[in-house]
């Protein structure tokens, strides 16, 4: 069964229409990626999926449970959106990690506010022990044992974006969206950031990248989306996109990295 | 000068107790204007179209007008043209009336500084927040506020030391502060008259004052200095 479900999204702002009917399907464990240029609507999709920008027209199922449908407003309150969130993550293009917190408790924070939340999942219900030593693990699963006790701009960005990416683990959430992970990271940053993200794949981990990042996108994914003006041109086996494109438009976006 | 030295012990107590009333001022306004400004950010904040503009209607009337018009104002409105006067007389009607006004005044600047604090955090702090899983509230106390109270700490100190200034402006309806105080000696108190050095000697105690502002603010720059935003 599929673990997620994209059904017929759409979404405008204002006048300009960012996402035109888009749909798609994952399976649990795969990695998809996004690719596209600037202004294509990658972005917004993610922001959909995570609940910051609501669609106008479509669905979202996660495991069966239609998330959101724009046709159904009872899918669309503020309290049920925020526990809906829970079921993905989100690393952002610029981190925005807390600044006025350790790289440790950016990472414990979200725990600790669910840990009390008397409505939340047991799963949650985690003790201050529990937290604090799943976020030490977590830290060091993104090779950031020795930075805990850093503050964020004590950290280079690339340390920044694997807290950040540490701290979206936390809540285990069951889809991870990255949002150009790498874009605002120096060159010589980004290979760090690219190892993690690569070693995070495992079987009931889903991940959906946005990224342009060619060859990490066809060596990491099991599914490739290229998108343009707001609507999917192409989407299928990461080598077969990347390496053979049949649409004009992937051909002509995909040869500038060639 | 040997005149000087006898008058000296006289003035300073008589400046003491008018500097008493000063600081009373001052901490009053701090007391009421701090949270009442709050409430006013939020106002003009708000979504709310009515009330928005209601706020930001009081915080352009009350920030582009004299604060001693607003002192005459509050003090003799009420009394000379609603005919029900609302302070009481004496000193403590006085002090009433200059708290209002103060309060009011300052709570208007207090606002602006505020809603320039909270609408400078970046909006990300905000999305970082909700896709974990955080409750508006939550984002504001545990993630938003520290980094408004560190953007706001070096305007709101430069407006307390101005208030610490402002409070002499309660002369006007004869509040007993040290201005008041030290004026007195011009004509005639406590036995001494025609002197006007206890009125300039009154800018040491303002000097004074706003010196220990100054370090304190430092010190609270210092203690937030830890993080960058």
């Amino acid at each position: 069964m599929a673990i997620l479900e994209v059904k017929n999204l759409r979404k405008s702002f204002g006048a300009t229409e960012v996402l035109k009917d888009i749909s798609f399907t994952m399976e649990k464990g795969q990695v998809a990626s996004i690719i596209g240029s600037s202004g294509s609507g990658k972005t917004t999709l993610l922001r959909c999926l995570n609940f910051l920008e609501l669609p106008d027209a479509g669905q979202i199922i996660v495991g069966g449970e239609t998330l959101f449908d724009a046709a159904d407003p009872a899918t669309q309150k503020e309290r049920e959106l925020r526990r809906k969130r829970l079921r993905f993550g989100l690393v952002f293009q610029n981190f925005n990690l807390f600044p006025q917190y350790t790289a440790l408790k950016n990472v414990m924070l979200a725990m600790e506010l669910l840990a009390k939340d008397k409505t939340a999942d047991a799963r949650n219900r985690r003790t201050p022990d529990e937290i604090e030593r799943e976020a030490k693990a977590l830290l060091d699963q993104v090779g950031l044992s020795n930075r805990m006790e850093n503050y964020p701009w004590q950290l280079s960005g690339g340390q920044q974006q694997r807290v950040a990416i540490a701290r979206a683990l936390a809540l285990k959430p069951e889809i991870l969206c990255f949002d150009e992970p790498t874009s605002a990271l120096d060159p010589e940053l980004t290979g760090e950031v690219l190892r993690v993200i690569r070693s995070l794949k495992s079987s009931d981990r889903t991940m959906i990248i946005v990224t342009h990042e060619m060859a990490f996108a066809r060596d990491v994914s099991d599914h490739v989306i290229f998108m343009d003006g707001g609507v999917i041109v192409e989407q299928g086996d990461p080598n077969a996109i990347i390496n053979n494109p049949t649409q004009d438009r992937t051909i002509q976006f995909l040869s500038r990295f060639n | 000068m040997q005149l000087f030295f006898e008058q000296f012990p006289i003035v300073v107590r008589s400046l003491n107790v008018g500097f008493l009333q000063t600081l009373k001022l001052f901490f009053v306004t701090l007391i009421g204007a701090i949270p009442l400004g709050l409430v006013i950010a939020l106002g003009s904040m708000s979504r709310v179209k009515p009330l928005s503009i209601l706020s930001r209607v009081v915080v352009w009337i009350i920030r582009g007008s004299p604060l001693m018009i607003q002192l005459l104002i509050i003090f003799y409105f009420p009394g000379i043209v609603l005919g029900k006067p609302i302070w009481g007389g004496g000193e403590g009607g006085r002090f009433a009336a200059a708290s209002a006004a103060f309060i009011i005044n300052y709570a208007c600047y207090f606002s602006e500084i505020y809603r320039g604090g909270i609408q400078s955090v970046p909006v990300g702090q905000e999305e970082a927040g909700l896709v974990l899983g955080m409750t508006k509230p939550q984002i504001f106390f545990h993630v938003k506020l520290s980094q408004v109270i560190k953007r706001i700490v070096p305007p709101m100190s430069n407006e307390i030391i101005t208030l610490v200034k402002d409070t002499s402006l309660a002369r006007i309806i004869a509040l007993q502060e040290i201005i008041w105080a030290g004026q007195a000696f011009m004509k005639s108190s406590m036995g001494i008259s025609g002197a006007i050095w206890p009125l300039f000697f009154t800018g040491v105690y303002y000097l004074a004052c706003n010196g220990l502002l100054t370090l304190l603010f430092g010190w609270i720059e210092r203690k937030l200095s830890y993080y960058k935003v």
